[in-house]
Parts: structure tokens; sequence; C-alpha cells
């Protein structure tokens, strides 16, 4: 695959991760957020193959595949199921308005355009547009976090985050060091169990959510 | 020579190794556990006195295994570091000698466990402070300092009977690890420009520094050093946390761990730190004098009016570091790098140094017989003591000794060390002019008014503590220290002696330290250059002609007056005596007769009221009538203005921010995360465009 091509793709994988982290932003639902970040990291789980294949690196396609299996296939099951095991309103419960977090998210995606505008050097080392889209994801996924009232959407804000910064990670160094990709995952995976089992405990014992820790102020 | 290094590292971890004994028997690990500390405080004095001995120049070099990828670990013996490895290992032999003793005689039911902790922390105190000094490089060096603080917070929290010792060790935890922090900006600011750890390339790099940056690095530096060697206002710390130590450890925290702070400022602030080819900052020398006289005058101030004898102890090494930053103050300010160093300079460095190991020996030796007196009686509060002289006779003569030596009487070390810094004050005021020779000369008097102090204060120590009637149970049922524990202050008292009558025979040993720092005459080219009996400080011309002194002379003339008068007393005077009791209006005399801590100190107290702010409070209780007293309370206290002045307020203030914190903070995390996302990009957008 020549250079070009590469970029081309990437650059398009960039801005359907973008579309999808704005699907997860917009989803009314909690279920669509999830569904939204499960795509998500499919096409990073593609973008992880096509530069596997650009660059003949074979540790891209085990990263690839794990990614593929885990953050695009388990995780969301997970997250899916305690979904259902939660049995409540399925809506999201934004603390700010969804249109006004469209808003923000503009502005976000704007900034970090501007300002891998202004990071000419590193921009060089990286394929296509992958740093700004990959800044923009991580704020993005921190913005969730921060505007919505569930455990479950703030899990969902999580991942999206660190897909922003494994997007980053693969289109810039072209593959960190197996071992250092393994270990990130190994800890998203333990943050979603460690999450679940917390949001269905915390549930089923004192029937609260992350909105009512602040009563918990000392 | 290396193989004294070794054969030093060897003993401090098998000793560490011998609290494995601790399950099989307590007492055998303390035994094994402080003989091994011996011979690793023997092979420190060793490798010390064969560098101080050797040529001029020379430096012992031994690579440390790699223990980290990014830095290469070594150590280098060059003059100053073996001038302070002898000041530890000195002061080691005797704490190690004195320990196993008193540890069992002061809690002898304490448990395996404890003489465990104490056996592995001691050997790690010990080991880290001669670690620090022999450091060749940056991480060795904080490594080992920390290695040193963490080792000696556990020996202070090791007794803990009531919670006390616990909340003094927490402080000086926080004072600490604040003054390392400072250490290790500079340090690190120092090794990024260098690229490596070693002191040859952190020197190399502080070479190119701007003024700015290297006036940054020594305040940082003085303060994170002046922590440790408790400089007012400094100093809270220090008063609570060396009495509650075990007393060989408070006399190795007071006697020793000090004076590692000491060698660490001296190592930047001529060594490392140093300018090419100019003299040093004029800011600095002053700086250290100005912190140096106020820490003299208000250790020895606020010494008077403590009643426990530890704390008493302690501040007394307030104001004795505060000696010593004078001199190395005064050095600072005197220094010509391109004039040859300057005699006068070198003769305050002398004094400088000269005390250090000085005071190491007078207040370690102090703190012993105050840890015999305390592990016999188990009381530290003065005013519940007295009558000791008789009871433990070996005990009050070395306290007697020591107590001579740290108020600067002769013929005692701690009269040379004084008389040296008070040459060397004395000369440069004569020699400079205007508002410089006055602020000299007002140091000058602030020394002597110290010296007076600190006479008084162990006239009062000494008195109100062994002398008169015991005035409770517990000294009345004094017994003398165990052989070993007097064993361990004799090697003391016989170094002050050593110290203060032949001075001239240790200054060959100060040659490497001050050549090598001052690029100039050694100290024995200067102080004893009339022969070893003599001690000169190299001044001539107008008013500077009486700078000679011979201490052996002066011991020799001693002695033979006292022989004298004995011999007179003994062939003239055969006047009747008869033992009777003392005259007391017709009451029966009792112990609360006595001259009280309290009162003697009272005069004082008022002198220096604004000081002190004295509080007190009396309750008189009476039988009805108010002619009839059944008992009178009286209690006082006086408080260290840099508590409440500093401290108390900085205290109130983090309240005040805490809690002010705490009303706006709601406690809803997708308030903190928004927080976080908006710092986040707020950075982004400020440090990103700017580019």
């Amino acid at each position: 695959m020549s250079p070009s091509t590469t970029a081309a793709i990437i650059n398009d994988l960039g801005a359907l991760l973008l579309f999808t982290m704005l699907l997860i932003l917009a989803a009314g639902q909690v279920y669509r957020a999830i569904y939204a970040v499960a795509a998500q990291s499919l096409f990073i789980a593609i973008a992880g193959a096509v530069l596997a294949l650009a660059t003949h690196n074979a540790d891209l396609w085990l990263i690839a595949a794990i990614t593929l299996v885990v953050k695009a296939m388990v995780l969301p099951w997970v997250l899916h199921r305690v979904l259902q095991r939660l049995n409540v309103r399925r809506e999201v419960e934004p603390v700010v308005p969804i249109a006004v977090t469209l808003v923000l998210a503009v502005a976000v995606v704007v900034m970090a355009f501007h300002l891998s505008g202004s990071l000419g050097a590193v921009q060089q080392a990286i394929t296509g547009n992958a740093l700004p889209v990959g800044i923009a994801i991580t704020l993005l996924g921190v913005l969730v976090m921060a505007t919505r009232k569930k455990a479950l959407t703030q899990m969902v804000g999580l991942f999206a985050s660190e897909n922003g910064i494994f997007f980053v990670a693969i289109a810039a160094t072209q593959g960190m060091p197996l071992i250092i990709e393994i270990g990130v995952i190994l800890d998203v995976i333990l943050a979603a169990l460690v999450m679940a089992i917390l949001v269905l405990r915390v549930r089923s014992t004192v029937a609260a959510d992350v909105a009512d820790l602040s009563r918990l102020r000392g | 020579m290396t193989v004294g290094l070794g054969m030093m590292a060897g003993c401090y971890g098998v000793g560490a190794l011998g609290a494995l004994l601790a399950p099989l028997s307590g007492r055998l690990a303390l035994r094994v556990g402080h003989l091994a500390g011996l011979g690793g405080a023997v092979a420190g004095i060793g490798v010390a006195l064969s560098v101080l001995g050797g040529a001029p120049g020379m430096v012992l070099r031994q690579p440390l295994p790699d223990l980290f990828p990014f830095a290469r670990m070594s150590l280098a013996v060059d003059g100053l570091s073996a001038f302070f490895l002898l000041v530890v290992s000195l002061v080691a032999v005797a704490a190690t000698i004195y320990g196993p003793a008193y540890l069992q005689a002061h809690a002898p039911d304490a448990g395996a466990t404890r003489a465990g902790v104490q056996v592995v922390s001691l050997n790690l105190f010990l080991g880290g402070m001669a670690l620090l000094c022999c450091a060749g490089d940056a991480l060795t060096f904080l490594l080992a300092w920390e290695g040193m603080t963490l080792a000696s917070y556990v020996l202070v929290v090791s007794e803990d009977e009531d919670g006390t010792n616990a909340q003094a060790g927490l402080l000086y935890m926080v004072m600490a690890h604040g003054g390392t922090a400072l250490l290790f900006v500079a340090f690190l600011t120092l090794t990024e420009r260098a690229g490596a750890f070693d002191f040859d390339a952190l020197r190399a790099a502080a070479a190119g520094l701007d003024p700015a940056g290297r006036n940054t690095l020594f305040f940082l530096v003085l303060l994170g050093f002046g922590t440790k060697a408790g400089v007012v206002p400094l100093h809270v710390w220090l008063p609570r946390a060396h009495p509650a130590a075990p007393s060989h450890v408070s006399a190795l925290m007071s006697g020793v761990m000090l004076k590692v702070a000491i060698y660490g400022l001296l190592r930047f602030a001529f060594d490392l730190l140093a300018p090419v080819a100019a003299p040093l900052p004029v800011g600095w020398g002053w700086t250290v004098l100005v912190a140096g006289t106020v820490s003299a005058v208000l250790g020895v101030l606020y010494a008077l009016q403590q009643h426990d004898l530890k704390r008493l102890l302690a501040f007394h090494s307030v104001e004795n570091i505060g000696i010593i930053l004078m001199g190395a103050g005064l050095a600072m300010i005197l220094w010509r790098r391109e004039a040859g160093g300057g005699v006068l300079a070198t003769v305050a460095l002398t004094a400088a140094l000269l005390h250090t190991v000085n005071h190491a020996a007078f207040k370690g030796l102090l703190f012993l017989a105050a840890g015999s007196v305390l592990c016999r009686t188990h009381v530290r509060n003065m005013e519940e003591l007295g009558g000791l002289a008789r009871r433990m006779p070996w005990t009050a003569g070395l306290f007697l000794l020591g107590a001579v030596a740290i108020s600067a009487l002769p013929p005692l070390n701690g009269f040379v060390s004084e008389w040296l810094t008070f040459q060397a004050l004395l000369g440069a005021a004569s020699r400079s002019h205007g508002p410089a020779g006055l602020g000299i000369v007002f140091a000058a008097a602030m020394l002597a008014l110290t010296g007076g102090l600190a006479a008084a204060c162990f006239v009062k120590a000494f008195g109100v503590t062994f002398l008169g009637r015991p005035r409770s149970a517990h000294a009345e049922h004094a017994r003398e220290a165990p052989v070993s524990m007097i064993l361990g202050m004799v090697w003391l008292g016989a170094l002050c002696v050593f110290l203060g009558v032949a001075p001239g025979y240790a200054m060959r040993f100060l040659d490497r330290p001050t050549a090598s720092l001052l690029h100039g005459p050694g100290a024995s080219a200067v102080v004893t250059a009339h022969g070893p009996l003599v001690l000169a400080t190299g001044l001539t011309g107008a008013g500077t002609e009486a700078t000679t002194i011979s201490m052996t002379a002066i011991s020799v003339l001693l002695v033979v007056l006292i022989a004298l008068a004995w011999l007179l007393r003994r062939g003239l005077g055969h006047a009747p005596r008869r033992c009777a009791p003392t005259w007391t209006c017709g009451m029966s005399p009792s112990a609360r007769f006595d001259y009280t801590a309290t009162a003697f100190a009272k005069p004082l107290r008022m002198v220096f009221a604004a000081l002190y702010r004295p509080r007190r409070s009396v309750i008189v209780e009476s039988a009805g009538t108010p002619y009839v007293v059944r008992r009178i309370r009286y209690a006082g206290e006086v408080v260290d203005l840099a508590e409440t002045q500093i401290y108390r307020r900085v205290e109130v203030g983090v309240t005040r921010l805490a809690q002010s914190i705490r009303r706006r903070s709601s406690g809803r995390i997708h308030v903190y995360i928004g927080f976080v996302l908006g710092t986040l990009f707020v950075a982004l957008l400020f440090f990103g465009v700017r580019r």
C-alpha cells in the first residue's frame, strides 16, 4: 500500500471516529452510546490493521486483533449486560442539555485542530490528521464524563477517551511497544470490570448513582 | 583504602541484619547490632584518617553497583567528606558502645520486636550518614539523605508511650521532607543541566549558571539544609524530635545529623555552586552569618527556659549550629578565590569545622549523660531530680565536663573553637569598614552573649540536676549507670579534653578540607604556624597582636594552680570542720528549699520578657482564711516566637483556606471532571497557541 493511500485511509477513518464520537455525545439513550463506542473501537481496529499492512509491523496486527476483540466486542457486551441488569430508565440524563454539550464539542474540536496546527514538527511524523482527531476524541470523552449523570455513560466516556489516546499512539508512532499496548488494554479491562461491579453493587445495596455521591461530602 | 569503605558498609549492613536475631533474643540482637555498628564506626574512622592524613588532592573513589539504569553511582571521599565522616564515626563509636546497655536499662521489658527495629534503624541511620558524607554523586547523596531521615524517624517514634513521640515524629517527618523537597529541586536542576549525576559534572554545569539562577539554587539549598540543621526559624521540630529518641540516638541526631546538613551546605556553597574565578556572592555569606547569629542567640535563650533536660540540650544544638554557621558565613564573606583564599577566611572556616567536631563531642557526651540520668530515674524534668552527683558520680563528672566544654570555658574544646570564631570575627571587623564592620562586631557581641548565657544555662542544668538534694523518690533511688554506658561517655569526654588541651595536634586533620574548599593555605599552616602547642590566627597589624594562645600552657597553668591551692589548703588550713543543717529560720529544711530551675531562670525571663512572653498562673488554695495557705500551685510557660508568630499563623491560614475550599466544593463528580477538562482545555490553548 502506498503511503499516500494509507494517509488517505487513516484520514477517512479519523473522520469516522469523530463522527462516532459525536454520536456518543448526541445519544439520548444509553444503549446508543454503547453501540457508538463499539463502532468507534471497530474503526480503531481497522486503522490498526491498515497501518500494519502499510508498515509490515507484525505487532500492529496483534494489537488490532486485541482491540477488535476486547474493545469492540467484550467491553460493549459488558456495558450492555450491566445496563440490562440495572433495569432502570434507559435515558442518558445529561447534566447540561445535549445541545449545549454539542456546542462545547464543536469548540473542543476546533481547538484541537487549531492546536495541532501549531505543532507542525510533530504533525510531520504523524499519519494524516490523526493528532487533532485523537486530541479531540480524548477531550470529548472527558466531556462526556463531565456532562452525564449515570455511571454507565461515564464509563462510555472513559472508553472513548481511551480510544482517542490509542488512536494517536498507533498513528503517531506506528505502534508502541507491544507490551505497553497490552498493558493499556489490560488497564481498560480492569477499569471496566471494577466499575461494572461497583455500579451493580452500589445500585443493589443503596440504590444510588454517581450523581448521589455528593451526599458524601465532608 | 577502598577496603575500609567496604568494611564500613559491610559492618553497618551486618548490624542491620543483626535484627534477624531478635526473635531468638532481643538482648542478643541489641548486642550484635551495636557491635557491628561499632565495627562500622571504627572502619569509618580509619578511612577518614587515611584520607585526611594522605597526600593533598587525594580522592578515594569507589564505584557502586548500578542500581538504576539512568545514573551511575559512586563514592568519592575527598578532604571535606573525610572530615565529616570522621565526625560521624567518632560519635557513632560512643553511641554504639553506650546503646545496648542503655536500651536494656531504660526499658528492660521492651520486647524483642522493638529491639530488632531499633537495631535495624540505628545501623541504617549510621550507614546513611556515613554514605552521605562519602557520596560522589547526587543520587547517592539523596538516597543516603532520605535513608538517614527515615531511619531517624523510626528511632524517634520507637519509644512511644503516650503518643507525644508520634506527634514529634510527624512534625519531624513533615519538616524534613519539606527540606528534602527543596534539595531535590536544587539537585535536579543541576543534574538536568549536567545530564549526569556525579558531582564533577554538577560542578561543571553550575559554572554555566547565570547569577540569578545561582542565587536561587543557593537559597533553596540553604533552606533545605537549614531545615535539617535546625536554623531558626526552621528549628521547631528539633526540640521535640531530638529528646523523643533513645538517648544515644539523640546524641547522634544532635551531635552528628545536624552536621551532615552543614556538610551539604559547605559542599554546595564552596564547591558545587561556587562561581569560577569570582568571590562568592556577597548575599550568601551575610545571610548565613545573620541566620547563624539569630540561631545562636535565640537557641540559647530558649534553652535557658527549658526544664526538660534533653529538650534543653536540643535547644543548645540550635545555638551551636548557629555558632558553626557564623564561622561558615564569615568564611564565605571573606573568601576571595583569586587572592589565594585569604588567611582570615581560613581561620573562620577552621573555627567552623573545629566547632563542628567539638560540638559533636560535647553534645554527644551531654546527651549520653542525660540518658544515664533518664534510664536510672525515668524522669526528664530536672525539677524532679537533684542530688544525683553523690549517687551517680561518674555521670555527674562527665556531664560537668561536657557542660564546661559547651560553655566555652578553658581548658576544654568548646573554648578553642569559639575563641577562633571570635578571632575571625574581630579580625574581619577590624579590616572592614562601614556597616559591614559594624555588623560583624555586632555578631561578635552576640557570640559573647551566647557564651555567657550558655554558661548560665549549664550552671542551672548541672546545679539543679546533680547538686542539692533529691526532689523526688526517683532521684533518691538512682544508681550509677552500667559500665559500658560510662565507657561510651568517657570516650567522648576524652575527645573533649584532647581537643581542648592539645588542639594543635588535631589541626592537621583540618588541612585537607580547608585547603580544598578555600584553595588557600591549610588550617595548620595558619593556626599552628608557631608549632602545635600554640594557636595563632596569622593576623598582624594594629590591634591584633594578641592573637596567639597556648591551650596546653593554659591547661598546665590551671592544673598547677589547682594543685597549689589544694596544697596550700592542706598545709595551712586546719580549721575545725563541723557538719550541721542549714539554718532555715526554725523550719525543718526540705529539698523544696533548693533552687529550682524555674527560679534560677527567672531573672533572665524578666530581662527578656519581650521575647519570651512568659505566662504564669498562681493558684492559692487557702483553708477558709487567707492567712492559712494550704497549697500554692504555680504553672508557667514561655512561648517560642517562631512557633506563635510564624507557624501558628500559617496553620490558621491553611485551615481557613481549607475550610473555604470545603464550603465551595459541591461533592459532585461531574463538576470535578469538568474542572479537570476546563483546566486541560485552557492549558492546551495557552501553551499550545503560544508556541
